[in-house]
C-alpha cells in the first residue's frame, strides 16, 4: 500500500516539475508547480511529517503558486517566450545533468541508509511545537523580523512610478 | 515504509530538473520556478534524513518549516522585482536585460 502510494506521488512529482519547466504556457506550468509542490507533500506525508505537509500545501499552493499566477496575468502570459534556438545548449544540459544524477546515484546506492520504521518522539507534534518555540525561538523572531523585511521591500519595489 | 533511498532518488532527480531549467530558460519566472524545484529538493531530502536518525528527530522538521517560510519570502520579492522589471522594459527575457552591464 505505502509503496503503491510513493510511487504514484514519486510519479506525480516529477512529471508535473518536468511539465512545469517545459509547458509551453506559462499558467500550465504554474498550475503543474502546484501539482509538483502538492506531490512533495504527499512524500512528506509518507515520511510522518503531517504538520510539515499542510504548512507546504498552505504556503506553497495557497500562496506562492498564486502569487505566481497573480503576476503571471499581470506579466502577461505570452511575454519572455524566447524561441531560443539552443537545442544544443539543452541537450548538453539535459546529458551534464544526467551524468551528475547518475554519480549522485550509484553514490547514494553505495551506501546502507537504514531508516527507522516507527518514527516515534521524532514525529510527535507537541514535541515539534515545544521545540520550535523554546529552543528555536529566537530563530522564530529573527524569521518574523525577515518576513516584515521582505512584505515591505516588495511593496517598496513595486511601487516605483515608470520611468523614474 | 519505503526505504528511504527512494525519498533521496526523487529529491535528487527534482535537483536535476531544477538545474535544467536553470541552465537552459531565460524566463524570469520560470527560472522562479526551477528555484522552487530545487527548494522542494532540499526540503525533501532534510526531512528524509531526519528519520536516518536512532531515534528520529524533530530538528529536522523545524529547519523545513523554516525553509519554506523563507522560500515563500524569497518568491514575494522576485516576483515583485519581476513586475516591476517588466514595467519599465516591457521584456522579462534575462538574456536581453543588459542594462546594467559595465
Amino acid at each position: 500500500m505505502t509503496d503503491l502510494l510513493f510511487l504514484a506521488f514519486a510519479a506525480v512529482t516529477i512529471g508535473a516539475a518536468i511539465l512545469a519547466i517545459e509547458a509551453r504556457d506559462l499558467v500550465y506550468g504554474a498550475a503543474a508547480l502546484g501539482i509538483a509542490f502538492l506531490g512533495v507533500a504527499g512524500l512528506f506525508f509518507l515520511l510522518d511529517a503531517a504538520y510539515v505537509g499542510w504548512f507546504q500545501i498552505a504556503v506553497y499552493i495557497g500562496a506562492v503558486v498564486v502569487l505566481i499566477l497573480f503576476t503571471v496575468m499581470l506579466v502577461g502570459p505570452k511575454m519572455g517566450e524566447t524561441p531560443l534556438g539552443l537545442k544544443r545548449v539543452s541537450l548538453l544540459a539535459a546529458i551534464l545533468v544526467s551524468l551528475l544524477l547518475g554519480m549522485t546515484g550509484a553514490l547514494a546506492n553505495a551506501t546502507a541508509f537504514p531508516g527507522q520504521d516507527s518514527c516515534g518522539s521524532g514525529c510527535d507534534l507537541t514535541l515539534l511545537s515545544t521545540s520550535l518555540l523554546k529552543n528555536y525561538g529566537v530563530q522564530l523572531e529573527f524569521m518574523s523580523l525577515v518576513m516584515a523585511a521582505a512584505v515591505i521591500g516588495a511593496l517598496a519595489i513595486s511601487k516605483t512610478d515608470r520611468g523614474q | 515504509m519505503e526505504p528511504l533511498s527512494s525519498f533521496f532518488a526523487v529529491s535528487v532527480i527534482l535537483l536535476g530538473i531544477g538545474i535544467y531549467g536553470l541552465t537552459t530558460k531565460r524566463n524570469a519566472i520560470r527560472i522562479l520556478f526551477s528555484v522552487e524545484l530545487i527548494y522542494n529538493a532540499a526540503n525533501l531530502n532534510i526531512i528524509a534524513f531526519a528519520r536516518l536518525r536512532n531515534p528520529p528527530i524533530v530538528t529536522g522538521q523545524v529547519l523545513v518549516l523554516f525553509t519554506i517560510a523563507l522560500a515563500a519570502m524569497e518568491a514575494a520579492v522576485g516576483l515583485s522585482i519581476i513586475i516591476l522589471v517588466s514595467r519599465l522594459n516591457a521584456e522579462i527575457d534575462l538574456s536581453k536585460l543588459s542594462k546594467l552591464k559595465g
